[in-house]
């Protein structure tokens, strides 16, 4: 039972102040184990904020991001599940779901998960599955102004991936879940 | 027999402890002191409650007067020579009056159970040559003769369990499931008892040791499955989260919260089993057996917790659970049940940890003053030793920290046995323990009384045990 966290496209200091309160007061330190950030976020101190939730960090780079060392993919075992990471702005047309499954392909991961368009989204292909967590903060992208604060939670068991999908809609924060089974047929072998 | 010849042997040996208890006395005009002096024993003024070995201890062995030796090892190299002391006893123990509620047997442990008992002793810890006495066979003869029986006589087991059970054949098991209640006494049901029990513990463990992830996926019945196989590409179909029920929730009902909450009582038990009793191989080191043996602690303090939130984990139940999980080690889902089954005995000690506990030690303290007011204004007045420094810990966990692990069990024994319950029993031998060092106490400032009775020289068990029966008809006169 691994609780991953994806969350990015915060632009804290430029377009957004900080997480909604609701948020903050529910990602406390201990319950998380690992913490996946698509970019974007884009100063130091909010990677230490994180850190502090989470020592397990991964984040790659947005094309915002103050600190240039991130790197432009990532990608990382965490149970039985191979996890990409990516900001999203390099694929293009951004946000298309042939071009980011092309990207996942090259990958070779199960789930993908992208940022980029500051919406939630989750596809899912013959590859496996792609995930945008949208914008943590409800920051406003390049495409559209009108952004749901969310974020994702992902809890890894076994064969079995429970998405937990965090909307902060009306000042009220909706949850909704997700299921998805990773059948061994589906592992995509290197053609 | 070693009420009627002390009361002989004291006149003549000045020794220091009477005088300064006489001059204590003389000083002190008050009416009640002197009530109370004659309550004071005699025996209790003997120089044979000194800890300290005495040269003339064998003597006093070939005399058959009690004594306390201080360390087992001695006793065994002694062994062979008073052994033919042994045979000589009974018919003279015969003639002792019958001064405790326990029938005539128990005065025959008095000069030979020193032997017996530093052979049952010797077995566990050195397995030495000199093999079980005739009386421990006897014994054993007898217990497994109770237990054999279509109904369990629990005053007959009861008394034949307060002399101490052989360690042998499992009977301490048997004999402790009965008496903490475990197993009814009538034979037939134990094993329909048992397998009740076993099965229970297990659905416990099933139900409480399970993470919420499995939780959830028990209870919602959905057709994920075929969903996801039915629709190879496109957007996935979200769905309502039941109940708020999900990772981050702060709800106070939800699985998920409560789950992070125990995490933090599972993580203590998790350090608190680890650093049980270090020195055992069965408990601690890197043999598989050590750490299935721990995992099996650890799922009992867990399931344990989880069954009482009242009580939930307080550091110490482990070292409780030790002795308990070593007689029972061949079934885990015993001493869980157990653990469940007699925490009305024990865990009330355990919730004492907040205001029951110094009543208790009010107690112990009032005991020492109905028995031996001499040490009792030594240590807490002119001394200042306040019993919470040193009593706490012998009765919160009821003594294990304070011995050896055999003489633990054996003091177990004794505790479980006892029909005035464990408590009382527990508050006896704690008083026979400040009175078996009293010498040294009434010597000893703060500091070093302090030091002595948080390290508890090791001393003759069956001794201090019998000491312990005295005070009970002490009390009844």
């Amino acid at each position: 039972m691994v609780l991953v966290l994806a969350l990015g496209d915060l632009h804290i200091p430029h377009r957004a102040a900080d997480l909604p309160p609701k948020f903050k007061s529910m990602l406390v330190p201990g319950k998380i184990q690992h913490i996946i950030c698509t970019g974007n976020l884009c100063i130091k101190e909010v990677q230490d904020y994180l850190k502090t939730l989470c020592p397990d960090l991964h984040i790659t780079r947005g094309e915002y991001d103050e600190d240039t060392r991130y790197p432009e993919t990532k990608t990382l075992t965490i149970g039985q599940f191979k996890l990409g990471l990516c900001h999203g702005h390099q694929v293009i047309p951004w946000g298309d779901l042939d071009s980011l499954a092309m990207l996942q392909r090259q990958l070779d991961v199960d789930i993908l998960v992208t940022g980029h368009t500051h919406q939630f989204t989750a596809y899912k292909h013959e590859a496996g599955v792609v995930i945008n967590p949208g914008s943590a903060t409800g920051a406003y992208s390049s495409i559209t102004y009108d952004v749901n604060p969310s974020f994702v939670l992902m809890d890894i068991d076994g064969l079995r991936v429970v998405v937990y999908v965090y909307e902060l809609i009306d000042g009220e924060v909706k949850v909704d879940k997700i299921d998805f089974k990773k059948t061994p047929a589906t592992t995509h072998s290197a053609h | 027999m070693g009420f009627l010849v002390l009361r002989e042997k004291k006149n003549p040996s000045p020794i220091s402890v009477p005088q300064t208890f006489v001059d204590f006395i003389g000083s002190n005009l008050d009416s009640n002191l002197a009530m109370a002096k004659e309550r004071i024993p005699d025996w209790l003024n003997s120089s044979l409650w000194s800890t300290t070995p005495s040269v003339d201890g064998r003597l006093h062995r070939f005399s058959l007067s009690p004594t306390t030796t201080t360390t087992t090892a001695a006793a065994a190299v002694s062994e062979p020579i008073v052994q033919p002391t042994v045979p000589v006893s009974p018919p003279a123990a015969a003639s002792r009056p019958q001064y405790t509620v326990t029938s005539q047997k128990y005065e025959f442990r008095d000069p030979i159970d020193k032997n017996s008992n530093n052979n049952s002793n010797d077995n566990d810890q050195n397995a030495s040559p000199s093999g079980v006495s005739p009386d421990d066979i006897s014994r054993q003869a007898q217990l497994l003769a109770e237990l054999s029986k279509k109904v369990v006589n629990f005053r007959e087991l009861r008394r034949i369990a307060s002399q101490g059970i052989p360690d042998g054949a499992g009977i301490r098991s048997t004999v402790w499931k009965l008496l903490l209640g475990y197993l009814p006494p009538d034979r037939l049901q134990w094993s329909s008892e048992l397998a009740k029990k076993r099965s229970e513990y297990k659905q416990f463990k099933e139900e409480l040791l399970m993470n919420p992830t499995e939780i959830t996926r028990k209870l919602e019945k959905s057709a994920v499955d075929d969903h996801s196989k039915s629709e190879s590409s496109g957007l996935l179909s979200r769905s309502q989260v039941t109940h708020g029920e999900h990772p981050l929730s702060l709800g106070e009902s939800s699985i998920w919260n409560q789950f992070f909450q125990d995490t933090e009582i599972i993580e203590q038990i998790d350090r608190d089993v680890k650093r049980t009793h270090p020195d055992m191989h069965f408990f601690s080191g890197d043999l598989p057996l050590a750490k299935s043996n721990q995992d099996a602690l650890k799922d009992i303090l867990i399931v344990f917790a989880k069954l009482n939130p009242g009580i939930r984990y307080v550091q110490g139940m482990n070292e409780i659970l030790a002795p308990l999980f070593y007689v029972f080690r061949n079934d885990p889902d015993e001493e869980m049940a157990l653990l469940s089954g007699f925490r009305d005995h024990f865990c009330k000690q355990l919730d004492n940890s907040t205001v029951g506990i110094r009543s208790t030690i009010s107690r112990l303290s009032q005991f020492l003053k109905e028995h031996d007011e001499e040490l009792w204004r030594h240590l807490e007045i002119t001394t200042k030793v306040n019993p919470q420094f040193y009593a706490f810990r012998w009765i919160t966990l009821l003594l294990t920290q304070e011995f050896n692990f055999a003489d633990s069990l054996h003091i177990w024994d004794t505790l479980l046995s006892d029909p005035e319950g464990p408590l009382e029993t527990l508050l006896r031998v704690c008083c026979a323990m400040l009175i078996l060092v009293r010498r040294r106490l009434l010597a000893g400032d703060f500091t070093s009384n302090l030091k002595l009775l948080q390290n508890y020289p090791s001393s003759n068990i069956s001794h201090l045990l019998y000491v312990a029966n005295k005070l009970r008809s002490q009390a009844s006169n």
